[in-house]
């Protein structure tokens, strides 16, 4: 689940703009994104316009103006504009319009492992099929290649667990895609096969791979059984009632799987049988 | 897990000993994990004295050791002793509402959950802010579900219907909350609310209203609140077994 960065950090904002943070309006959203002295104010106004999937004719323009605001990574400069089109990226994705396909399309090869992610995020979110291939081109070096660790870095050469989820959300199930994913089952990073279980399940609805998201809510990390909870509610399995009840986790979060197996799931348990599970938790 | 001996005729003296010991335990704790230990044993010690000896009052220096823990900072030990505190009901009610502390935003909350899940009306006045006003949703979400499960049934019923008006007024405020969580609650509170109602009781015609506009898709965008309010109209308008 990608949180929002805090506004933290940011210069403050010129005084005829209210601050960065602030309950704003669309029409102060859309002011802000159109701006470009003010990065800090642009990058908010994205968040806040994807956050409201925000209507207004002018919103797509502007979050695509913003995404290609972007610019060649270079030490020590224009980091803030790619701050600000990882947020298009993301908003593009939440408004919901096919008109940023072709954008967002050509955001998954930027040199930009961020902007990877949050395009990738964003086509997942949009269901876009076209994506699938350049998504499985992506990962198509496996576990030696996408899924290595980057010397002196937290991060891997691919934002796998985006591509992994993007390609679950998409929805199209084909032996290329299947045989992609299943080898990430295999990663050494929890939060990565978790992704790609749940992206399999997803494809599949094929109750095997619900086992390695059910045994990792019982993973001695908090932060992994979290993860597995949120999955296992992406994916609306209905049949995790009863191991997402026993986790050691925040009710909060249980709370969510709860409601992600209800309006994403069918069949058994029944929906009475989970709402009351969820009044439980309450 | 306890070494309380189940006896209902243990001498008090024997009784206190054994909980100074656990008391000590926590106070003694250097580490999250012996923290949590301790805090279950003396949790756990509470609710089985309440179970084997439902005359015996708990110690008040143990429910004021469990009161402590709320602001600890270990989430684990918390839940243990909220769920300590519950299971000694109303006698932990004056230990809790004595020991708030409106610096301590995390051990406040805590202290809300516990309020809310044992449902005294000595509570009410707190559950009523901290669910117009907290800024946790989780703990928001606990004050909803305490509000509609609050033990009304002991008192006179002038007083019996001040309370219901009173929740039911802080849970059409919250039924407008911007977190889905907190209107699920209200609709799982307002159920409750109208359970212990006679059909046809005014409070129970506001509650149904707001569970109406909470069930359409007009007015409410969340699926799982919609269907739960759904069902609590299901459950209140069909004829009771």
């Amino acid at each position: 689940m990608l949180v929002p960065l805090t506004m933290t950090g940011f210069p403050e904002s010129p005084t005829p703009l209210t601050a960065a943070g602030d309950p704003i309006s669309e029409e102060e959203a859309l002011r802000r994104l159109r701006q470009d002295q003010d990065h800090s104010l642009q990058y908010y106004a994205a968040w806040w316009l994807g956050k409201m999937r925000s209507q207004h004719p002018d919103t797509i323009p502007l979050l695509l103006s913003a995404l290609r605001q972007r610019q060649p990574r270079e030490k020590g400069a224009g980091v803030e504009h790619n701050a600000v089109a990882r947020n298009a990226a993301q908003a593009l994705g939440k408004v919901g319009d096919g008109r940023a396909v072709p954008e967002l399309l050509a955001a998954l090869a930027d040199e930009d492992e961020g902007l990877r992610e949050a395009a990738a995020r964003a086509l997942g979110e949009l269901g876009t099929t076209d994506a699938v291939r350049p998504l499985c081109e992506r990962l198509a070096s496996g576990l030696a290649g996408a899924g290595a660790c980057r010397p002196n870095s937290p991060k891997l050469q691919e934002p796998c667990e985006a591509l992994l989820e993007a390609l679950g959300e998409i929805g199209e199930a084909d032996s290329m895609v299947l045989d992609t994913i299943v080898p990430f089952l295999d990663h050494e990073r929890p939060l990565i096969r978790s992704a790609a279980a749940r992206a399999l399940l997803q494809l599949t609805g094929e109750p095997t791979w619900a086992e390695p998201l059910l045994a990792l809510l019982d993973h001695p990390q908090l932060q992994v059984r979290r993860a597995a909870l949120m999955d296992l509610g992406a994916v609306g399995w209905r049949p995790a009632l009863d191991p997402i009840c026993r986790t050691q986790a925040e009710n909060s979060l249980k709370l969510i799987a709860l409601r992600g197996l209800l309006e994403h799931g069918i069949g058994e348990p029944s929906a009475e049988t989970l709402l009351e599970a969820m009044d439980d938790l309450l | 897990m306890t070494c309380f001996e189940r006896s209902p005729l243990l001498p008090r003296d024997t009784i206190q000993a054994r909980f100074a010991a656990l008391i000590d335990a926590v106070e003694r704790a250097d580490s999250a994990s012996q923290l949590l230990q301790a805090t279950r044993t003396l949790a756990q010690t509470l609710s089985d004295l309440r179970q084997d000896s439902p005359a015996e009052p708990p110690p008040v220096d143990a429910l004021a050791c469990l009161v402590r823990i709320l602001g600890f900072n270990n989430p684990g030990a918390a839940v243990a002793a909220v769920e300590g505190l519950i299971a000694c009901g109303p006698d932990a009610v004056a230990v809790l509402l004595g020991g708030l502390d409106d610096r301590n935003y995390g051990a406040k909350a805590w202290a809300v959950r516990a309020l809310a899940g044992i449902g005294d009306v000595r509570g009410l006045a707190i559950l009523e802010q901290a669910l117009a006003d907290d800024v946790g949703p989780s703990v928001r979400r606990a004050a909803a579900i305490g509000m509609g499960t609050l033990r009304v049934s002991h008192l006179a019923p002038e007083h019996r219907q001040t309370v219901r008006q009173r929740s039911l007024s802080a849970l059409q405020g919250a039924s407008k909350d911007s977190e889905w969580v907190v209107r699920y609650a209200v609709a799982a509170a307002l159920e409750k609310l109208c359970m212990e109602l006679q059909a046809r009781e005014r409070i129970c015609d506001e509650a149904l209203s707001t569970l109406n506009i909470l069930a359409d898709i007009e007015r409410e965008d969340v699926p799982v609140v919609r269907l739960r309010a759904r069902l609590a109209l299901n459950r209140l308008l069909s004829p009771r077994a």
